[in-house]
C-alpha cells in the first residue's frame, strides 16, 4: 500500500519537475531508435481569433502547432518514405490527425483542437498519405500532464 | 508563498511527514458550523409567484451541482456532479465575517425588481440612477439583491455619439458605492474610483457624474467598490452610443442586449460573501446559475430568416463565456470600443468578464435554436477534460419569412475603412519595443490553512498543467475558503520590482504605449486576466509573438495563463487611470495598479 502511494507521489513529482520546465503551450520532443539525432520543441499558439482566444463551438482550444525540429534524416534513409509528417494523435491512439509536413528547422504545420494529444512526427510515404510510417519524433501536448488522483486514498476517505 | 519551482522540495520532504500525519490523524467528523437559517436574506424564501412545485424540472442553465454534508449544511458550496470535497476542507469556512444585501430587512418588503427600461437621452439630459435594494425571483425563489432605478440590468441608456449627459447618483444600498463608466473616455473625475477619482458615496448619499460619450459602441457602468458584492448582486446597466452614420452598422431585423451573468446559489440560498475581504479569492465567484439579462432564461421569438444583432456584455465576475446558436451562422462586427477592421464569420462568441462583443446572427430555419455556453471544463481529480453545456434561453423561429430579408446584406463581410484609417496613425509604433513590461503572478501566505500534507501535495501537483483559460471553477470548495487575506494577486512592473499600487507609471498625454504583459504560468494558481483600462482604448497588437490581423479598438483584454500580450495604448485622455483584472476578485485581492496621463502641457515622464 505504501509502496503505491510512494511510487505514486514520486511520478507525480517527476512530472512536475518536467512541467515546471515548460509554460503551458509548451512540448518537448523525444526521439525514437529511428532517428536517434533527431530531436525537436513543439509550441502551441493560439490560432487567429478576434476574441484573443480560439476555441471551437463547443470549448477546444484551436491551436496553431509549431514545430521547431533539427537531425533530422532524409526519410529515405528510414525506408520508403519521402516525408515526415507531423500528427495530433488521440490518447487512445485510434485517431490520427494530420497537422502538415515537418523538415528540420522551423514549421507551422496546422491546426490541432484537441483537449489532449499526443504529438508524432513519423516518416511517411508521401505528405498526403495515411499514417504507417515509422514513429522519430513523439511528445504530449501539456494538457498530458493532467493526473488522475482518483484512486488516491485519502480522495476515497480511506486512511493510507 | 507557493511557488511553481518548490513543489518537487515540497513533496520529497513533505512525503514521510505526510504519511504518518494521515495516520496518526485519522480525518475529524466534520465540524457542524452554525446554522444559515435565519440570516437575513440568506434564505430564498418562498416567492409571491413562479414557486417552483416539487417534482418540478430542474432549473434551467443550472450546473449539475451537488452539495457536500448539506445534512450537516459543512459546507455549503456547491461541487461539480460527480467530485469529491478536498480532504481537510470539511468544516471549514473562508476566515471572514457573511455578508448579504439587505441585513435586518424582511425581502418580502423589497420592490421587486423590474426588467430594464431604455432611457433614451439627449445631449445635456440628466438621469437619476439609484442602487437600492430590491426583490428578485430566480428560479422560484426570492432573493433581496441590488438593482439600479429598481432594474436588472439598469437602465439601458441610449444616446448619440458625442453626447454628454448628467447622471444624479444616489447610494440607497448598505454599502458605498460609486459608478463607473466601463470602457467610456469621459472626463478623469467621472471615472468613479474611489481613492483615485472620488471618495465613495456612503449610503443615502449622492454623486453627479458627468459622462461624454466620444465613441459609438455598447459600453457598461458598475460600482468600483466591493464589485464581487455589488456588481455580483445586480449592479451593472448597458450603454449603448449610437453613430450618427445610419450605415454604422448593416441592416438587421432585430436587436437585442444581453447581458450575461451568473450567480452562485445552493438550493434556497444565495452563498453570502466575504464581509471584510472576498472571498473565493483564487478563482473569483464562479456562479452555478447562469442569467441572461437578470433572468434564468433568455427567450426571443423571430421570423424565418432573421438576422438579429446581439450586443453582448460579460458582467460576470469571473466566468468567460463561450456562447453560440445552435449552429446559427454569426458574424462578429464590433468589440469594445470600435468595430473591427474587417466582420468575421466565428463559430462562437469568447467574451471574459467586462468585454464586450456586437455580433450579428442568421436564424435561417424555423425551430429552436438554443443559445448556450459549451466549454471544457476540467475535472482535476480524474485529470480529464469534461465538456459542459449550459443552454440559456432559446431563439424560436417562425416559419413566416422575414421581410425585408437582409440575407444577402448578412453574407457579406463589410471592411470598416474607417477603422482601418484610424488604426492606420498607430501602425508606426507596433513594432516598437515595448514601453512597459508587467508580470501577472500571484503570492498566497496561510493557504491552505491546516490540511493535510497530502493534499498540499495534490493541489501542488495539480499545478502541473495550467489551462490557458478556465472556463468553471473546478475546487469551488477550496475557492470559496480563499480569501483577499491570504490570496495577493499581483501587477508586477518587470523594471522595478514593484507591484500593483506602487507601481509609478507616467505617461504623457498624446503618446502612444507599448505595453507587454505576461501571465506567469509558475504560481500556485496561475489563471487568465482580463485587465482593463479605464479611460483609453487599446489595441491588442500581438499574442505571443502573433501580430493581429483584425484589430479593434478596446478597453478589455483576456491574457491567458502563459500568455504574452502587446497591447498599444492610445493615451489620449489625461487623467489617473486604472489599470486592473476585472475578476472582482482578483482586483479585490489588490490586482490594479494606475497609469497617469499626464496633460500635455504639463510634460511628463
Amino acid at each position: 500500500m505504501l509502496g503505491g502511494w510512494l511510487g505514486r507521489v514520486l511520478l507525480a513529482a517527476t512530472v512536475v519537475a518536467a512541467a515546471d520546465r515548460a509554460g503551458p503551450f509548451d512540448i518537448s520532443l523525444f526521439n525514437t531508435q529511428n532517428a536517434p539525432d533527431a530531436h525537436g520543441q513543439a509550441r502551441l499558439v493560439f490560432g487567429q481569433s478576434p476574441f484573443g482566444v480560439a476555441v471551437t463551438a463547443d470549448g477546444r482550444a484551436s491551436y496553431d502547432v509549431r514545430i521547431t525540429a533539427a537531425g533530422l534524416p532524409d526519410p529515405s534513409t528510414l525506408g520508403r518514405y519521402s516525408a515526415y509528417v507531423a500528427w495530433a494523435v488521440s490518447t487512445d491512439l485510434s485517431r490520427w490527425d494530420r497537422l502538415g509536413t515537418v523538415t528540420n528547422g522551423d514549421n507551422t504545420v496546422g491546426r490541432a483542437e484537441v483537449n489532449k494529444f499526443l504529438l508524432v512526427v513519423a516518416a511517411e510515404s508521401t505528405a498526403t498519405s495515411p499514417h504507417t510510417g515509422p514513429t522519430v519524433l513523439h511528445g504530449t501536448s501539456p494538457s498530458g500532464w493532467l493526473q488522475s488522483f482518483l484512486s488516491h486514498p485519502l480522495f476515497r476517505g480511506i486512511p493510507p | 508563498m507557493i511557488g511553481g519551482k518548490n513543489v518537487l522540495f515540497t513533496l520529497a520532504f513533505a512525503l514521510v511527514p505526510a504519511i504518518a500525519s494521515a495516520q496518526q490523524k485519522p480525518t475529524k467528523p466534520a465540524k457542524k458550523p452554525s446554522s444559515m437559517t435565519g440570516m437575513p436574506g440568506m434564505n430564498g424564501m418562498p416567492a409571491d409567484s413562479g414557486r417552483r412545485k416539487p417534482g418540478a424540472k430542474p432549473a434551467p442553465a443550472m450546473h449539475d451541482t451537488s452539495s457536500m454534508a448539506m445534512g450537516s449544511m459543512s459546507m455549503p458550496i456547491p461541487m461539480p456532479a460527480g467530485m469529491p470535497m478536498i480532504p481537510g476542507l470539511v468544516g471549514l469556512k473562508p476566515p471572514v465575517g457573511e455578508f448579504l444585501p439587505a441585513k435586518g430587512v424582511d425581502p418580502r418588503t423589497l420592490p421587486l425588481a423590474n426588467p430594464t427600461q431604455i432611457a433614451r437621452l439627449k445631449d445635456g439630459d440628466t438621469l437619476d440612477l439609484t442602487a437600492m435594494l430590491v426583490r428578485r425571483v430566480i428560479n422560484g425563489r426570492a432573493f433581496a439583491m441590488y438593482g439600479y432605478n429598481g432594474q436588472v440590468p439598469g437602465p439601458l441608456i441610449r444616446v448619440l455619439q458625442n453626447a454628454t449627459i448628467v447622471v444624479r447618483y444616489h447610494n440607497r444600498i448598505d454599502l458605498p458605492s460609486t459608478v463607473h463608466w466601463h470602457g467610456v473616455r469621459l472626463d478623469n473625475h467621472n471615472d468613479g474610483v474611489p481613492g483615485i477619482t472620488q471618495d465613495s458615496v456612503m449610503p443615502g448619499g449622492s454623486f453627479v457624474y458627468h459622462v461624454h460619450f466620444p465613441d459609438a459602441g455598447i459600453y457598461w457602468y458598475h460600482p468600483h467598490v466591493r464589485e464581487d458584492i455589488e456588481q455580483a448582486m445586480g449592479l451593472f446597466g448597458n450603454v449603448r452610443v449610437d453613430s450618427p452614420d445610419r450605415d454604422y452598422y448593416s441592416p438587421v431585423n432585430a436587436e437585442q442586449t444581453l447581458v450575461l451573468d451568473d450567480l452562485l446559489i445552493n438550493g434556497d440560498t444565495l452563498i453570502p460573501f466575504g464581509k471584510d475581504a472576498p472571498d473565493f479569492a483564487l478563482m473569483g465567484r464562479v456562479g452555478n446559475v447562469l442569467l441572461v439579462n437578470g433572468e434564468p432564461r433568455y427567450s426571443l421569438t423571430v421570423k424565418r430568416g432573421a438576422v438579429v444583432r446581439f450586443f453582448v456584455t460579460n458582467v460576470a465576475s469571473s466566468r468567460t463565456y463561450n456562447l453560440s446558436f445552435s449552429g446559427a451562422p454569426i458574424k462578429v462586427v464590433a468589440g469594445d470600443v470600435s468595430k473591427f477592421e474587417h466582420e468575421e464569420r466565428v463559430p462562437s462568441v469568447v467574451i471574459a468578464p467586462a468585454e464586450r462583443y456586437v455580433v450579428e446572427v442568421a436564424f435561417d430555419k424555423p425551430g429552436r435554436y438554443a443559445l448556450v455556453n459549451a466549454i471544457q471544463a476540467i475535472n482535476h481529480y480524474a485529470g480529464e477534460f469534461a465538456a459542459e453545456v449550459d443552454t440559456l434561453g432559446f431563439v424560436t423561429v417562425g416559419a413566416t419569412p422575414a421581410a425585408p430579408s437582409y440575407a444577402k446584406q448578412f453574407a457579406t463581410l463589410r471592411s470598416n475603412a474607417k477603422v482601418t484609417q484610424d488604426i492606420d496613425r498607430y501602425r508606426q509604433y507596433f513594432g516598437k519595443a515595448p514601453d512597459k513590461r508587467l508580470t501577472l503572478t500571484v503570492s498566497i501566505s496561510g493557504l491552505p490553512l491546516s490540511l493535510p500534507l497530502a493534499t498540499v501535495q495534490f493541489m501542488n501537483v495539480d499545478t502541473a498543467y495550467y489551462a490557458p483559460v478556465e472556463w468553471v471553477d473546478g475546487m469551488p470548495d477550496m475557492n470559496w475558503l480563499s480569501t483577499s487575506k491570504q490570496v495577493r494577486w499581483i501587477i508586477r512592473d518587470d523594471a522595478t520590482g514593484k507591484e500593483n499600487m506602487d507601481i509609478d507609471w507616467h505617461a504623457r498625454q498624446g503618446s502612444v504605449i507599448k505595453l507587454r504583459i505576461f501571465n506567469d504560468p509558475k504560481s500556485f494558481h496561475p489563471m487568465q486576466h482580463p485587465i482593463h483600462l479605464h479611460g483609453q482604448r487599446m489595441l491588442v497588437v500581438a499574442r505571443d509573438g502573433v501580430r493581429t490581423k483584425n484589430l479593434v479598438w478596446k478597453d478589455t483584454a483576456i491574457i491567458p495563463v502563459g500568455s504574452t500580450v502587446d497591447l498599444l495604448i492610445d493615451a489620449s485622455n489625461p487623467g489617473a487611470w486604472m489599470l486592473h483584472c476585472h475578476i472582482a476578485e482578483h482586483l479585490g485581492s489588490g490586482m490594479m495598479t494606475v497609469l497617469r496621463v499626464d496633460p500635455a502641457e504639463a510634460g511628463g515622464r
